[in-house]
């Protein structure tokens, strides 16, 4: 029978709409899952700009008058020469826009370069140093470098240091009191030896006084807060002296000359620069009684000697140049970030961002490179391994992301982290594995029908209690009773042991018929009263037993015997709370894999005599652990990643300790912590979704080497 | 068991055959159930208990005299004395709400009649004794007199707060919102130049004045409020006066009866679930923390069905069946395992600022850099809330869609019905429930999940609710209130903490409960349909 035009119509529609609705769900299914898919992959491109390397750039070489003090945005910067005294120049081509009037009457006769501040010192026609401190003046919101002007202020001189004197350093600040005005500071190498002077308002006439110190001075360096002046010299001796009262305060070698002192920002590390090109990183450490001074880093050395440094003023980075070729080093992770070839390099400038720094030589020329380094202070080296930080003695693992300042050295290191997850999932799976297991085991094997019926829907909805009101219940309820009960809690299995070994000649002296009737398969409701009971009993023990083992308060006993600190919210309490969280998933699943292990074998096994138990632990129990491994990794999943429990239940202290009575940080935790806080595309957000990527890679193998084994097992058990 | 085995084999023989450890097995499992029953009920007894009004308790201590309600008993331990913790509330006097006492240094116990609980809209709870009421400085009532007058009174005085608090939310809220709209056509105009702002500047002016008659308006009705003051005692002698206005409830728990005493309850538990939260959260009600929960679940649900729906028909019924569709499903499987913090991350930085960023960049460029879809919002978490529980619909799904009989498929096919046809008429409404199992799954796994709202739009206290009389209605901007945050918050970022604790308790259980119901829901359901399929494989 052909069909009807009006029937072939409605066919033909049919099939339109089956082969449409094909392809949209087929693309739309495609569609689903490789965006699922594609989370993996966004979360990793957000995290790989860590290591992608610096990218340096050669920009166009100008001619410039002197020292360089350049600006943050790059657009311009001032140039400090004797013969041409202060300008404003635009960069990149280095034209001159304005000249800054004031100060000593030109020309002068040398100029000590700007420091990252703005602070420079001047030499007059007669000698004498005039200190000056520059700052830019902008108007808001104006990009036209055209339009900026340079506020120069100006110290009072310091006299001549007489002939064959050279400066080493000198220092400028803000002066105290009424009058205001700059305070400068220098230190000067004499053929008769280490001088020093200071000038400023209200003073009387500054002299140059003699500061004796042994050897050939070559460099100096004043501290941030002026208290202090750290040496080297010819000979490879660095030492840091009292300013004050030119006591000696810590003093250690170094392999070649010195040749150059300077810091990071911070002023906490200092950086020296030898004869030979050799760079470190020294810090004058307090810990001890005597301070010392300790090296800190070492870098890549250059080819040939140090000159100088400068450091960028958002992080710790710096700049440090020699006779042929200069480079840019981060300190925490010791990360080459640039390094190029620059003949004669008289003067170098790093700007304030330290994404632009500039080379000058002797006769004016000036080379240029731009650095893009946005996240200098994170390598694989510093994620996992030990760092030694400013402040720190030795290198350690410390995960630090923000202090209260501006100069703070961030310190990413994973292993904390890392080890506060395992150490939470450990307490934890300790705690849930025996319950979960035997409580599965007993559910599929010895339980009767309408016992196992109730049993397993109350253990679902377990599963599906919220973690924050567990966590809740863990960091408030919890975790002060367990303070308050830690005996009674340790001692409880003890005390449920006694009981149990009490009670049981009681039981089997019960007639057979009771026995059976009310014990077999039922012992889980003589279990609750049992339970009860060791209860009551740890209770009455524990205060006992308190006092004649442990001197009557078990955290004074553990800080004095064990120097374990007791924390409120420690790894017992996250344990006990995480338990709760997992037991019911491996519960579920160990049973779902007990209880189908084939009724022939069961069978089997009880025909040829063997009891109950003995054929559920050598017979089920074996076949089964396939499936049960693979509830454990499902388990083991959660518990990593699991996330308010420990954020509510732990102080969140990312120590590395597996005492039980401390707490912990974990990956988790500590994404939810900060990320909130962490700019867009910074270093702490990406390294915070590097850390998501991990957990996700861990917890997706978990499950997946799970799933695996499930589905053989499944395979194997369609076979009886 | 003959009686000549000597003791030491039958023990060797006990260990042997393990009944001892079938009891062991079975402790392990009371264990557990106790815990979750013990967990459960009390979660229910601290929560449902503190709406009920408690006696106040007078007693004379070294300290001198102190007045409320009993609020915890500790029993001797070891070398600790007995203790008994008092609320005495009257944070502004005392500094704190809470205070322990040694349970033999408190004499002369009784219960005072005339003692009365007063709960304010500010600094908790007053617990003394009314002494005067006052109408614009004149005495109205003194003593048992002017309770009954400032109970007769305060509906009124609760009116007029609410008039207050109506216009300072409703129509001031409106003026703000009209003022936030003109400056951003003014920032518009200032690119341009030489544009004319005259029409501008009238309708500012015209703001401006309904601002100040507003202002006007509301300063006559704070004088009405204030004319009717309280005057209060402590029971060590302290004074204080308090505006009736700024007064939620009288309780004189020592003299009302049971039925009374229900009423009260069952007045503050209606406080609870539909009113404002006060004092940083710590008092009042949770009303926008439920409303932001049910919000953001039903949006996530309308987006995961749909998802996960297409997935598993793709699945099931679409993708031919090789290894990469096995393995396909068992990735989409394992998501289930993925921490939900990970979601987060995910929602943060795809949602948030790559696809909200671009949003704003494109149509709401004029409040940059204020972002509108470039921050956390009601929308933001639903999505990724529906990411991370479209593997529970996937998984229920297909499980559904497998159990549909395989007769009727070949009936519906063998009647000449296209495969679409099949999949739509006869399939689908087979495993309706099996997809509203996953559905109910997904919802309640959403509920309870708080991690990754952290990062995408949950806050401690929404100036707004996403859905509101304010055009366009729905604001899937807005960030939102949420009850499993709120639980954090109030119990671990709030200053008064301790006070705080019932609110925890009570908002704890009501997510609880929403949760265990909707999990009892779906497990009914699925059983349902197990047991109409004759029990599948799964």
């Amino acid at each position: 029978m052909k069909p009807s035009p009006a029937q072939d119509a409605v066919l033909r529609r049919a099939k339109r709409v089956d082969r449409f609705m094909a392809l949209l769900i087929t693309l739309g299914g495609l569609g689903i899952i490789s965006a699922v898919m594609g989370m993996l992959l966004f979360i990793g491109k957000e995290a790989f700009p860590l290591f992608r390397g610096a990218r340096s750039e050669a920009r166009p070489a100008f001619m410039a008058p002197g020292a360089l003090l350049l600006d943050e945005s790059g657009k311009a910067a001032a140039a400090l020469s004797p013969s041409r005294g202060l300008e404003l120049l635009r960069l990149p081509d280095g034209a001159a826009v304005r000249k800054v009037e004031g100060g000593p009457a030109l020309p002068w006769t040398a100029v000590q370069p700007f420091g990252p501040r703005g602070g420079a010192l001047v030499a007059d026609g007669e000698g004498r140093l005039h200190g000056l401190q520059v700052k830019w003046s902008k108007p808001a919101g104006d990009p036209d470098p055209a339009h900026w002007d340079l506020e120069a202020a100006w110290s009072a001189p310091l006299p001549n240091p007489g002939p064959g004197a050279r400066v080493l350093d000198f220092r400028m600040a803000e002066g105290g009191g009424l009058e205001g005005g700059l305070v400068l500071k220098a230190v000067a190498a004499t053929p008769e030896g280490l001088v020093r002077a200071e000038a400023g308002p209200g003073q009387a006439e500054p002299t140059w006084q003699p500061f004796p110190s042994p050897g050939t001075i070559t460099a100096a360096a004043w501290s941030q807060d002026g208290g202090q002046l750290s040496l080297g010299t010819a000979e490879g001796r660095l030492r840091t002296l009292d300013a004050a009262t030119g006591g000696l305060l810590a003093e250690t070698t170094f392999p070649e000359p010195v040749t150059a002192l300077g810091w990071v920002l911070g002023g906490n590390a200092l950086l020296v620069g030898g004869q030979r090109g050799s760079l470190a990183a020294y810090q004058l450490l307090r810990t001890g009684e005597q301070p010392v001074l300790q090296e800190l880093h070492r870098f890549q050395p250059l080819d040939g000697p140090v000159r100088g440094f400068r450091h960028s003023l958002r992080d710790k980075r710096f700049l440090t140049w020699g006779d042929r070729d200069l480079a840019v080093d981060h300190l925490t992770t010791e990360r080459r970030l640039l390094h190029a070839w620059a003949e004669g390099t008289v003067h170098g400038a790093l700007s304030p961002r330290g994404d632009l720094l500039t080379a000058t030589d002797a006769v004016g020329r000036t080379r240029a490179w731009s650095l893009d380094a946005p996240h200098p202070e994170v390598s694989l080296g510093a994620l996992t391994g030990k760092v030694h930080y400013e402040g720190y003695d030795k290198p350690a693992y410390v995960w630090q992301s923000s202090g209260g300042t501006d100069d703070f050295e961030p310190k990413f290191s994973l292993v904390p982290l890392v080890f506060g997850t395992l150490k939470g999932t450990l307490y934890a799976m300790l705690f849930a594995l025996p319950l979960a297991i035997l409580g599965a085991l007993y559910t599929s094997q010895f339980a009767t029908p309408r016992l196992r019926n109730a049993i397993k829907p109350t253990v679902e909805i377990m599963a599906a209690l919220p973690s924050v009101v567990l966590g809740f219940l863990a960091g408030l309820v919890m975790a002060p009773l367990f303070e308050k009960l830690a005996m009674e809690v340790l001692v409880f299995p003890a005390a449920l042991l006694a009981l149990a070994a009490l009670a049981f000649p009681v039981w089997t002296r019960l007639p057979q018929r009771f026995r059976s009737l009310w014990g077999s398969g039922r012992e889980v409701l003589w279990a609750g009263p049992l339970l009860g009971a060791a209860a009551l009993l740890s209770l009455g023990a524990a205060p006992a037993f308190e006092r004649a083992f442990l001197g009557g308060d078990y955290c004074h006993w553990l800080l004095s015997a064990q120097g374990v600190t007791f924390d409120q919210r420690n790894s017992l309490v996250v344990g006990f709370a995480m338990g709760f969280a997992v037991i019911p998933i491996i519960f579920t699943l160990s049973e779902d894999a007990l209880s189908s292990v084939p009724k022939s074998l069961t069978s089997a096994s009880l025909a040829c005599g063997a009891s109950p138990w003995q054929t559920a632990w050598r017979v089920v129990l074996p076949t089964a652990s396939p499936g049960i491994f693979s509830a454990v990794m499902v388990g083991l999943g959660r518990a990593i990643g699991e996330t308010m429990i420990v954020l509510m239940a732990t102080g969140n202290t990312p120590v590395l300790d597996w005492s039980p009575f401390n707490g912990m940080r974990t990956l988790s935790a500590n994404i939810a912590v900060e990320i909130p806080e962490a700019p867009h595309h910074g270093t702490l957000y990406r390294v915070l979704f590097l850390a998501a990527f991990l957990l996700f890679l861990l917890t997706f193998l978990l499950n997946t080497a799970a799933e695996l084994v499930r589905q053989r097992l499944r395979r194997k058990y369609e076979s009886f | 068991m003959g009686p000549t085995r000597s003791p030491l084999r039958r023990i060797a023989e006990f260990w042997r055959r393990g009944s001892a450890f079938v009891w062991l097995s079975a402790a392990a499992l009371a264990l557990s159930l106790l815990m979750i029953t013990t967990l459960v009920g009390f979660i229910a007894v601290k929560g449902l208990g503190f709406f009920w009004p408690r006696a106040l308790v007078q007693a004379t201590t070294p300290e001198g005299p102190v007045l409320g309600e009993i609020a915890a008993f500790e029993p001797a331990l070891g070398e600790e004395p007995a203790k008994v913790q008092f609320r005495v509330a009257n944070r502004d006097l005392y500094g704190q709400d809470f205070r322990w006492f040694k349970a033999a240094d408190l004499s002369a116990r009784q219960e005072p009649a005339g003692a009365v609980l007063v709960e304010r809209l500010e600094n908790g709870a007053f617990i003394g004794f009314v002494e005067v009421l006052k109408q614009d400085g004149q005495r109205v009532a003194e003593g048992d007199a002017a309770l009954a007058a400032a109970r007769a009174r305060l509906p009124e005085a609760l009116d007029l707060q609410r008039g207050i608090r109506a216009i300072e939310k409703r129509e001031v809220g409106s003026l703000n919102r009209d003022m936030e709209k003109l400056r951003l056509q003014r920032k518009a105009l200032e690119n341009r130049p030489g544009a004319d702002t005259t029409a501008l500047d009238a309708r500012e002016a015209a703001l401006h004045k309904a601002y100040d008659a507003l202002q006007a308006r509301l300063d006559g009705l704070r004088g009405r409020a204030s004319a009717l003051q309280l005057t209060l005692r402590t029971v060590d002698g302290q004074t204080k006066e308090l505006p009736l206005s700024a007064v939620v409830r009288l309780v004189e728990p020592n003299r009302l009866g049971p039925l009374a005493k229900a009423g009260t309850y069952f007045s503050r538990l209606w406080e609870f679930v539909s009113g404002d939260p006060r004092e940083s959260n710590t008092e009042g009600g949770i009303f926008p923390a439920i409303f932001g929960t049910v919000m953001m679940v039903l949006i996530m649900s309308v987006m995961v069905v749909p998802l996960g729906v297409v997935t598993a028909l793709f699945l099931r019924e679409y993708a031919k069946d090789g290894w990469l569709v096995r393995s396909v499903r068992v990735a989409v499987n394992n998501l289930a395992g993925v921490p939900s913090i990970v979601f987060g991350v995910f929602g943060l930085g795809f949602f948030v600022y790559t696809l909200g960023g671009a949003i704003d960049r494109a149509f709401y460029a004029d409040r940059l850099p204020t972002p509108t879809y470039g921050t956390g919002g009601i929308l933001w978490a639903s999505l990724t809330l529906a990411l991370l529980t479209v593997p529970v619909v996937v998984v229920a799904t297909e499980e559904a869609l497998g159990a549909v009989p395989r007769s009727q498929r070949e009936a519906s096919l063998a009647l000449g019905a296209t495969k679409w046809q099949t999949l739509w008429k006869v399939v689908l409404p087979g495993a309706t429930p099996g997809i509203l199992t996953g559905l109910i799954l997904a919802m309640a796994r959403g509920a309870g999940e708080v991690a990754p709202l952290m990062l995408t739009g949950v806050v401690k206290l929404a100036p707004a609710m996403p859905l509101d009389g304010e055009f366009p209605f729905f604001h899937l901007d807005r960030k939102f209130m949420h009850l499993g945050f709120h639980i954090y918050d109030v119990g671990f970022q709030s200053p008064n903490s301790e006070a705080a604790k019932p609110m925890v308790y009570m908002t704890a259980l009501l997510l609880l409960g929403v949760v265990v119901l909707l999990n009892l829901v779906a497990l009914r359901l699925r059983r349902r349909l197990r047991e109409r399929l004759g029990g599948s494989a799964f």
